[in-house]
């Protein structure tokens, strides 16, 4: 008998993968039919589910400590502040015509 | 020192779980620096699109969304073949643990080769920015840093691929060896976390270089 309290069920693995090649199918499919911005909207959706997924059933986070929690998410938290601050920037920037 | 369950703890854990969650904790710091590298070209990738949204999808059809999708089938199957591994090292069965890793590893190959295919296929419809790159129209600029951002970001991602397939087939051996037990396998836990991340970027990567632009 194995000495750890918690062993995820083959199962549980197979249907999460079955998910994600779901949600893969589904991003493929959908970026087929035009949607203008909800084509991306939808798949930057479906990859955040997808990485969810993984993160919570492969990666164990689920029962992991909090502090490992944290420090995993925080990776992704500062990677949104580095794309949307350099976004403020190109969206809010009005383009004068140079006066010469 | 060794606990009386046989797993060998180090003087300044008091026991092998609080052990364990150190290394975990270690090993997101440095996923973490990964995500923030991959990070900057997600965010330069980002940029450019605002600015130049028409270029990036007329470029982004230009890429093999077949094979592109393929991949993708390829990695997540890998993911979840690699978690099977760690749950089998942890139940003791060896032989199924080493199993599994070396089909990762197979399948993280397949992967670089059908890459490699989409490489030689760029290269031949000169598709590569500063060696062969020779599109006119109004969005070759567009499309040029397109093609620049696309080598950088699976380029690298292709070395970590490589990185974690040499760690599969290694990890492979040293289980068929008996290196690793349900006491220990920190070490296969921790290279299946890596693996899992690289999953993680690929499964981002998909939808910015394959699939802009595919409708209408």
């Amino acid at each position: 008998m194995s000495p750890h309290e918690h062993v995820t069920p083959v199962r549980r693995f197979i249907w999460i993968l079955v998910a994600l090649l779901i949600l893969l199918a589904l991003s493929a499919g959908s970026a087929l039919v035009k949607l203008g911005t909800f084509n991306t909207v939808i798949n930057i959706v479906i990859s955040i589910m997808k990485t969810l997924l993984v993160m919570t059933v492969f990666m164990h986070e689920t029962e992991a400590r909090a502090l490992t929690r944290l420090v995993s998410a925080f990776g992704f938290i500062w990677l949104t502040m580095l794309i949307s601050l350099a976004l403020f920037d190109v969206v809010t920037r009005p383009s004068i015509p140079a006066p010469w | 020192m060794n606990t009386a369950s046989g797993a060998h703890v180090e003087e300044q854990y008091s026991d092998p779980t609080q052990q364990r969650e150190a290394a975990t904790l270690g090993m997101w710091v440095f996923l973490a620096t990964e995500i923030l590298f991959f990070g900057v070209l997600f965010a330069a990738y980002t940029y450019c699109r605002v600015l130049y949204p028409e270029g990036f999808a007329v470029a982004s059809r230009r890429t093999d969304m077949l094979l592109g999708t393929v991949e993708t089938a390829v990695l997540l199957t890998s993911s979840s073949l690699v978690a099977l591994a760690v749950r089998s090292i942890k139940l003791d069965q060896r032989r199924v643990a080493a199993a599994l890793l070396f089909g990762t590893g197979l399948l993280g190959t397949s992967f670089l080769v059908m890459h490699g295919f989409e490489y030689h296929d760029e290269y031949t419809e000169h598709l590569v920015p500063g060696l062969d790159f020779n599109q006119t129209g109004p969005y070759a600029k567009a499309m040029e840093l397109f093609f620049c951002l696309y080598y950088f970001i699976t380029g690298f991602h292709s070395l970590h691929v490589l990185v974690g397939v040499t760690l599969m087939y290694v990890l492979c051996a040293r289980v068929a060896r008996g290196a690793f037990g349900p006491y220990r396998y920190t070490t296969l836990e921790l290279t299946a976390l890596y693996w899992h991340l690289v999953d993680i970027v690929w499964i981002f990567v998909y939808p910015v270089v394959y699939l802009v632009g595919r409708s209408g």
